[in-house]
């Protein structure tokens, strides 16, 4: 069953650099990653802890992220430590599009898709609790999840608000935006395969005309010199480089290069005949560089 | 339902648990029916607001703490704090009623174990009891300290 359902990737062989070592990868178990909730703890306080009670941990580069590697429980969650809202299971590649954001104490910031709060959570351990996160999700359930980690995690800094991000108004301007976008989640295969669906031609271009909606929303809520981050967990085209290309071509949007330590690659250059003159600036992060998830970011800014 | 703030709340924490002024006001703190919400960030008109900032207390008869809130806040309390060791941690986390004879006054109380904070308890002096108000999401029933 599993060969059966990883024949759905071979429409990206020709995309995905060193295809066959990511087809490997994604037969392989996802392993764990956290993020040490530093606004609650100390990383090496929590880190002796943990360790003292069995588990076996490995430091990212640079970051309050660590994967598991052994740990004395069937789930990663099952501790006092984690009840406290001292740590937070995240994938890195799910960091990535926060420290493209590169938030900054007192900034005012928007999470248009924000359920159930990874991302607008780890924004506010930046910004210290300091500056103001909408955070906003259209699933009530979801926001119930978002609510819950708001408040294991001890953030103060977030209003969260249930609208559709298609066009809703969210009153005033923001200095940066995620918009980190409903989308095929091809990227999230190797959390759950046996649940995996993934989306025909058909899916893939309805997502993207919804994600362009949202890019189109998210630019009449960008202040002037503020900055836009795009991201999904997917591989497909037209769900990434094609709604950044929109986004350039419709919206007087640029996509600006930027740095990250985590590892990753460049974007699409063309896919279907459709060419992406602005390819080098994506980024893409794939399960087979650091035994992750999967990722796609652009950041993007007014011209 | 409106928001209303009413950062008066503040000196109910600073009355009751000795926190230090200048902690409670990086919060403005809002009502809404019984609810009263904390929130850090910078305000500014916004609609359709579902959650705000973490909620801080529940009124009724009197005023409860949150847990969560306590979570936050709760390392600088000066009075009425419980510390606990290892076993009655981890009974007060199961939601279980300990038997303990402590210098806290009766009524809400920050409880600890070393550096955690625990959560909200409910002290009653008369009866050396101390009722474990930790919600039932919070509650740990296979766990070790
Ligand atoms: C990729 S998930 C977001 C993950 C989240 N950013 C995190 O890091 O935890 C996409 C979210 O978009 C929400 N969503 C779907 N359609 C939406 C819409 N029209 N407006 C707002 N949110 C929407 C979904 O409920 C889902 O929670």
């Amino acid at each position: 069953m599993e060969e059966e359902k990883l024949k759905y990737f071979e429409k990206y062989r020709e995309i995905i650099r060193d295809f066959d070592n990511f087809l490997e990868t994604l037969k392989t178990p996802q392993p764990y990653w956290f993020r040490v909730n530093t606004l609650k703890i100390q990383e090496e306080k929590l880190i002796e802890r943990l360790e003292t009670k069995g588990f076996r941990v490995e430091r990212f580069r640079g970051l309050n992220a660590y994967r598991i590697l052994e740990m004395p429980v069937k789930h990663p969650g099952a501790t006092v430590e984690y009840s406290l809202g001292y740590y937070y299971i995240q994938d890195l590649s799910s960091m990535a599009p926060v420290l493209a954001l590169d938030p900054q104490p007192g900034e005012r910031i928007l999470d248009m898709a924000a359920a159930p709060g990874s991302k607008s959570t780890m924004i506010a351990e930046l910004m210290n609790n300091s500056g103001t996160i909408v955070a906003n999700d259209i699933s009530v359930d979801r926001i119930k999840s978002l609510a819950a980690n708001i408040e294991r995690l001890g953030i103060t800094n977030i209003i969260v608000t249930k609208k559709d991000a298609r066009n809703a108004n969210f009153d005033g301007k923001f200095d940066k935006i995620l918009l980190d976008a409903p989308c095929s989640g091809e990227g999230t295969f190797r959390k759950n395969p046996w649940g995996f669906q993934g989306a025909d031609e058909k899916g893939h271009s309805i997502l993207g005309r919804q994600q362009k909606m949202m890019l189109r929303n998210a630019v009449r809520h960008l202040s002037e010199d503020g900055i836009i981050v795009y991201s999904t967990c997917t591989y497909s085209p037209i769900e990434n480089e094609s709604v950044v290309k929109y986004g350039v071509e419709n919206l007087n949007l640029k996509v600006l290069k930027i740095e990250l330590s985590i590892p990753h690659l460049e974007g699409v250059k063309e896919w279907d005949g459709e060419k992406y003159e602005m390819y080098e600036k994506c980024i893409r992060i794939y399960p087979h560089l650091v035994d992750t998830g999967g990722m796609f970011i652009a950041v993007l800014a007014k011209q | 339902m409106q928001f209303l703030q009413n950062n008066s709340y503040r000196i109910y924490f600073i009355e009751r648990f000795g926190i230090p002024e200048h902690v409670l006001n990086t919060y403005t703190f809002w009502e809404r029916g019984r609810k009263v919400w904390a929130f850090s960030g910078e305000l500014w008109d916004i609609n359709g607001v579902e959650v705000f900032g973490i909620k801080a207390l529940t009124k009724g008869r009197d005023l409860k703490p949150s847990t969560a809130f306590l979570r936050i806040v709760g390392k600088y309390a000066k009075k009425n704090v419980i510390f606990l060791d290892d076993n009655n941690t981890l009974a007060f986390l199961r939601g279980r009623e300990l038997n303990i004879d402590y210098p806290a006054d009766g009524g809400y109380v920050v409880v600890r174990r070393k550096d955690d904070v625990l959560g909200c308890g409910f002290y009653v002096k008369k009866e050396k009891r101390l009722i474990s108000l930790i919600p039932s999401k919070y509650r740990l029933q296979e766990t070790w300290v």
